[in-house]
């Protein structure tokens, strides 16, 4: 008892253990947000695939392009930096120490999210049919050059 | 004859930070009947690792079952995969690996500890153990990024080196809470109101402890030798420098001595990391599909912490199951409670240590 009478004592004089009105700052190497670089990304949809809380999002192009839109939950994102692990291109994906701002209801970050996760869904159903597509007519044309070459030797053989 | 009653305590409960409800039925102020529910915070964590999640992404969803140790749900799961996929983890990963279970073990002992000198009303120890254990949050936050959830280990290694800057800062941090730590086994030990309040109450003999299958600090605190780190080969304990602490006296007071002795032997594992760290990789590529079955058993701060999975060589595990050891506590708190007294109901609960996001899942 006397002891912590001393401890106390000297804690009447010392120093405040907490900062009077002011959030600490994170330590380097903290793990914070995820930024994304349209530039380098090569639309391999592995951080998509990774992600355990799926925070990560495409959107996918209706004409069956490569040219995939990069969606993000900060909300939802776990900051486990699994994603920027897997990504094979260096630098599209990089996790800063920075934390996310409150949401507030006008951001309505549910609702919105709720809508691009449908929409990432159908999109890519969607693409898919449209590559489907894009390949199968790739796949006729090359048959009909193909037979239209066969015709050509025969007409020359003829 | 006295006066029959039934009082509820919690699921909200002024004294206990968890939701766990018991029904006690009393007879002046003494307990005869005891009844509990646990299951509050039900979260489907298993099920949805065994239908939606795939096997890697899992080691970071099992963290989220719980906050004090998530470390440790976290690397049980994921040595349990190693075994199934047959791969050994390099020796420096098994090291900070064992670095990163330490921090985590005092931050979640010096909680645990704190709770039950407020339950005992001793406000002041209570600040200064808040007070000291923001330092080892911080060095969990520096090697980890992050306070709480660490997703420090990954199937393969762990996640992040250890850089020399931050076992720069380590050293130095851990330093200081080495001499607060001596400093507060002083008060425990000697402190007169503590030793008042928690000296011969809720005595669990060793026999109840065997009966009831009691894990963790509890145990060890009734006598009873049972520490997974001393049977377990996967990571590299006994050469570390582990030991066991066991307490013959079976009451709050011992329990609360295994924790404060586990702090000191914890730290020493700790300096013994940092001083021997091997070189080599912290982390190797592992291939293959989890295939079979394993479990793990693991020592988490709360006691012997179970992991078995099962896998059929597909990406979504078939079956995970976890056991907690704050379930495996429940009994013998059960059977406690039968012949105490109404007043130390708080002490006792707390002095368990319990962790219901954990039990429920
Ligand atoms: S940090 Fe984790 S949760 Fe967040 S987007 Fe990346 S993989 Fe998903
Ligand atoms: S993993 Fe990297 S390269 Fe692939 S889609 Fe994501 S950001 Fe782009």
């Amino acid at each position: 008892m006397l002891k912590m009478f001393i401890e106390s004592l000297k804690n009447l004089f010392s120093e405040p253990a907490t900062l009077p009105g002011f959030g600490t700052e994170p330590p380097k190497g903290y793990r914070g947000l995820i930024v994304y670089n349209k530039e380098k990304c090569i639309f391999c949809t592995k951080c998509e695939l990774v992600c355990p809380a799926g925070a990560i999002r495409f959107i996918y192009p209706e004409d069956g392009s490569r040219n995939l839109e990069y969606k993000y939950n900060p909300y939802l994102c776990i900051y486990c930096g699994e994603c920027v692990r897997e990504c094979p291109k260096e630098g599209a994906l990089i996790q800063t120490d920075k934390m996310p701002e409150p949401a507030t209801k006008e951001d309505n970050p549910n609702e919105t999210w709720f809508e691009i996760e449908k929409l990432a869904e159908e999109s890519k159903k969607k693409w898919q049919l449209a590559l489907a597509k894009k390949r199968q007519e790739a796949l006729k044309k090359a048959q009909q050059a193909k037979q239209g070459k066969k015709e050509d030797n025969q007409d020359k053989k003829n | 004859m006295g006066n029959k009653m039934i009082v509820p305590f919690g699921s909200q409960h002024v004294a206990l930070p968890e939701p766990v409800r018991f029904v006690f039925e009393t007879e002046n102020e003494i307990i005869t009947n005891v009844e509990v529910d646990v299951g509050y915070v039900h979260r489907g964590i298993e099920k949805a690792c065994q239908t939606k999640i795939g096997y890697k992404q899992v080691a970071y969803v099992v963290p989220r079952i719980c906050g004090l140790c998530s470390i440790s749900h976290n690397m049980a799961y994921i040595i349990a995969i190693e075994k199934l996929l047959e791969f050994e983890a390099p020796k420096r990963a098994k090291y900070l690996r064992v670095l990163a279970h330490e921090l985590d073990r005092i931050h979640s002992h010096l909680f645990a500890m704190a709770h039950v000198a407020e339950a005992a009303g001793y406000e002041n120890l209570v600040m200064y153990l808040f007070r000291d254990r923001e330092l080892v949050m911080e060095c969990l936050e520096l090697l980890t990024g992050n306070r709480v959830q660490f997703d420090y280990g990954c199937i393969g290694g762990v996640n992040r080196d250890l850089t020399p800057e931050v076992e720069k800062e380590l050293r130095k941090k851990l330093k200081k809470l080495e001499e607060r730590l001596f400093w507060f086994r002083d008060v425990y030990l000697n402190d007169y109101t503590l030793n008042l309040r928690w000296k011969g109450v809720g005595v669990i003999p060793k026999e109840m402890a065997e009966k009831y299958n009691a894990a963790g600090p509890v145990a060890r605190g009734s006598g009873v030798r049972t520490d997974a780190r001393a049977e377990f080969d996967a990571l590299p304990y006994r050469e570390l420098g582990f030991e066991m602490v066991v307490y013959e006296d079976g009451d709050i007071w011992a329990r609360n001595m295994v924790r404060m002795d586990e702090l000191l032997i914890s730290m020493r594992m700790i300096w013994n990391v940092l001083d021997g760290l091997p070189e080599g990789n912290y982390k190797e590529n592992v291939k293959g599909m989890p295939k079979g079955e394993a479990v793990c058993r693991w020592e988490a701060p709360r006691g012997e912490l179970f992991y078995h999975v099962r896998g059929d060589g597909k990406q979504i595990l078939t079956r995970m199951r976890v056991k907690t050891p704050t379930f495996s506590n429940i009994p013998v708190l059960k059977e406690l409670f039968i012949g105490a007294n109404y007043a130390d109901v708080p002490a006792i609960i707390i002095s368990f240590d319990p962790c219901l996001s954990c039990t429920a899942r």
